[in-house]
């Protein structure tokens, strides 16, 4: 799970699980931090009042995406050990519309549910019990769900191969959008109304 | 806007920019070490000259012989189907579409074993697939298929099939009859007349490495 050093045998496999704990506390921690438990500072992406969301989301993407490139081009990180999930065309195009759905409603996605039941929100509580509910009734429903889950098989994909080019300048042309999105997002948010919360 | 975030804009478009420029050492592959000692400690290398000789007589289109022997002695005699990739060019881009190819078992074969191995080697540090040496080399491939000695009447079954299974061979290669007991001092020497259809090099036939 913890690749790259993990894989490579350079830390033992059974450190596994303390790296996933540490990682989640890091994870949690930033997502704190950036104020991602508040569900009011969450939807407003959806209403254009605060971008935050997708400013620290853009900001996590490409500078991770830097980071393991220039990693890998100095030759310090072999690519073929990280684990790509998979592309499900279908079921992702689906379950991204009612993880949407969801999100704008509840004004939390699953991460930031538990951030928020861990400083006591009682909406997160909430959310964080609607969200096991959802996955009983989607395990126990599997059987129905079967065909849609594995439908639109695309194998490990990227998007660059996809388009043909190389990684870096792919690499590239996603920073200049997100930088782009970045100012948009401020200009948007100056003229729409600010919602105290 | 905060100043502080245009510099970290500019901060990311140049890193980003970066990694356009500096050149990408992940695309030249190369077999670690570790990985190179066990894959030399591996026998599963090595094809039989029978196994090879077989495979050209049954047509085995997945087959693609490479000669590193100097392109003189290629000239004079090399198998059926074979390419010559002499040992000092191994590494030469040209060759490397053909020892690419797809679905294509690449054997190497030389007089002895040294030169094919030391090829192997070389393409084994750049990670090229499907790559075998003939074991024993034409020496071998010659002293068994074209002047093999008939087994005494008392050699096991197998042996005796492969005996038969030689001289078959051996008539494909060279049309000649059934040679009994061992040829002759000047008949061996003779450079044996093989019809060998030689393929020329071929520049890029597609697949990719």
């Amino acid at each position: 799970m913890t690749g790259p050093l993990i894989p490579m045998g350079v830390i033992p496999q059974s450190w596994d699980n303390v790296f996933a704990v540490l990682l989640g506390m890091g994870f949690g921690f930033v997502l704190e931090g950036s104020g991602f438990s508040s569900s009011r500072k969450i939807i407003g992406t959806f209403f254009g009042y605060d971008f935050v969301v997708l400013k620290v989301f853009f900001t996590a993407a490409i500078t991770a995406m830097i980071g393991l490139l220039y990693l890998s081009q100095i030759g310090w990180l072999d690519y073929s050990l990280l684990y790509i999930h998979p592309t499900y065309l279908a079921s992702a195009i689906i379950g991204g519309i009612v993880m949407g759905i969801g999100f704008a409603m509840g004004g939390f996605c699953p991460g930031t549910s538990f951030c928020g039941v861990a400083i006591g929100k009682i909406d997160a509580m909430l959310f964080v019990a609607g969200l096991y509910l959802g996955v009983f009734i989607f395990s126990e429903a599997f059987p129905l769900f079967e065909k849609l889950y594995n439908s639109g098989f695309r194998g490990s994909v990227l998007v660059s191969d996809s388009l043909g080019m190389s990684k870096a300048l792919f690499a590239f042309l996603l920073t200049l959008a997100a930088i782009g999105m970045f100012f948009g997002a401020t200009w948007l948010e100056r003229r729409i109304k600010k919602v105290e919360y | 806007m905060d100043r502080r975030y245009t510099i970290l804009a500019i901060l990311a478009i140049v890193l980003a920019a970066g990694l356009l420029v500096i050149p990408d050492k992940s695309k030249t592959k190369e077999t670690s070490p570790e990985s190179m000692l066990l894959a030399v400690n591996d026998p599963a290398r090595f094809i039989t000259t029978d196994d090879v000789t077989e495979r050209i007589i049954g047509g085995d289109p997945t087959l693609q012989l490479i000669d590193v022997r100097p392109a003189d002695q290629f000239n004079k005699f090399a198998l059926p189907g074979a390419v010559n990739i002499p040992l000092d060019s191994v590494l030469s881009p040209s060759y490397t579409e053909l020892l690419n190819q797809p679905g294509k078992k690449n054997v190497f074969y030389s007089n002895g074993d040294t030169d094919a191995d030391a090829a192997w080697q070389l393409c084994k540090r750049l990670k090229t697939d499907n790559i075998y040496v003939m074991k024993g080399g034409l020496n071998l491939w010659f002293n068994t298929i074209i002047k093999g000695a008939e087994p005494v009447s008392t050699a096991s079954g197998n042996d005796l099939d492969l005996y038969s299974f030689r001289q078959a061979a051996r008539q494909f290669f060279t049309g000649q009859g059934q040679v009994v007991g061992t040829p002759k001092a000047d008949e061996v020497k003779k450079p044996v007349k093989v019809n060998v259809v030689k393929k020329p090099v071929e520049e890029s036939s597609g697949g990719g490495c």
